[in-house]
């Protein structure tokens, strides 16, 4: 049993190498793919619930022409914005501002860019906060059957996904920054 | 020559078997929203070879890509996934029929495959030329 290893690492410290998923140069594209894949799926998810909602017939123990108790209306669109703009203010500040050591002189400036940083990530977690209030106050504590509960469980999917698309982009965007540093190092 | 011929009359095959399962999906049931699905694909390559030519500096070309061409395929990626989410959503709250959303989902990915095999398949030859 003594194979060659191949790319031994004296500072290895298990036998078998974890999994080491580098991408390589690739990594940027696929993150940025990936992230948009997640944003779709995440604003499908809940354009579902709501043409469901659209569409929706009564429960089925219910007579045919009965009203349907509850549907989506705007008070389920509302934490899917917030997500939304918060998404737009993380993505449109630049990333070296926010190191602020790069020497762009400008304190001011890096100061800014914390500030808005910050209030992007209160709109995102403010809509994933809203969609779980939404869910447990209009579909939870009314005790609608589960037919009913999907809108507020697709509204919650929808913000998570958004933050874990907002994550992606980000992680994507930043691996490539350090990558083109230690080039220039 | 030849296989470069016969590369082109295969794709081009598909690609009418994909535009068919849509069309079919659609006629069928005499429903022609699923006919969206193939307007979403044969957008979905379009903000990719927009962008692509925004970016490529001759210092940065092969390392970074820049935000342009990060852009497009953000929005690539964001029309692929509506392709394949607009059918099932539709057959989800009962507005197709399940059948129509297979079908339309088959025939939107054969489709998306032909464009992407194309560019493949023909971006060689392209950049050895310029």
């Amino acid at each position: 049993m003594s194979l060659p290893r191949v790319n031994y690492d004296p500072r290895r410290v298990c036998v078998n190498p974890f999994p080491e998923i580098t991408l390589g140069r690739h990594r940027r594209t696929v993150g940025v793919y990936l992230a948009g894949a997640l944003f779709a799926l995440a604003n499908w998810t809940f354009l579902d619930a709501a043409i469901l909602s659209a569409h929706a017939k009564a429960p089925y123990g219910a007579p045919p022409d009965a009203e349907p108790p509850v549907h989506v209306t705007f008070v389920d669109w509302i934490p899917g914005i917030c997500s939304l703009l918060g998404y737009l203010v993380i993505n449109l500040i630049d990333k070296d501002r926010i190191k602020g050591d790069e020497g762009f002189g400008d304190a001011r400036a890096v100061w800014r860019a914390r500030l808005f940083l910050f209030i992007g990530f209160a709109f995102m977690a403010g809509g994933l906060a809203g969609s779980v209030t939404v869910l447990v106050l209009k579909y939870v504590l009314n005790g609608y059957p589960e037919q009913f509960k999907y809108y507020g469980y697709a509204n919650v999917s929808q913000s998570v996904a958004l933050m874990l698309s907002a994550v992606v982009l980000w992680i994507a965007e930043t691996t490539s920054s350090e990558y083109e540093y230690n080039l220039t190092l | 020559m030849a296989a470069g011929l016969k590369t082109v009359i295969l794709l081009s095959f598909v690609l009418a078997v994909g535009f068919l399962l849509i069309i079919l999906s659609c006629a069928l049931w005499q429903n022609w929203l699923p006919l969206l699905v193939a307007l979403t694909f044969v957008l979905a390559p379009v903000p990719n070879a927009l962008f692509s030519h925004c970016g490529s500096d001759d210092i940065s070309s092969s390392y970074e890509s820049s935000a342009p061409v990060d852009l497009g395929r953000f929005i690539t990626a964001t029309f692929v996934v509506t392709g394949f989410a607009l059918p099932i959503v539709l057959a989800h709250s009962n507005i197709i029929d399940s059948r129509a959303c297979a079908m339309s989902i088959a025939g939107g990915g054969l489709v998306y495959t032909t464009i992407m095999a194309y560019s493949a398949a023909f971006s060689q030859e392209e950049s050895e030329y310029d």
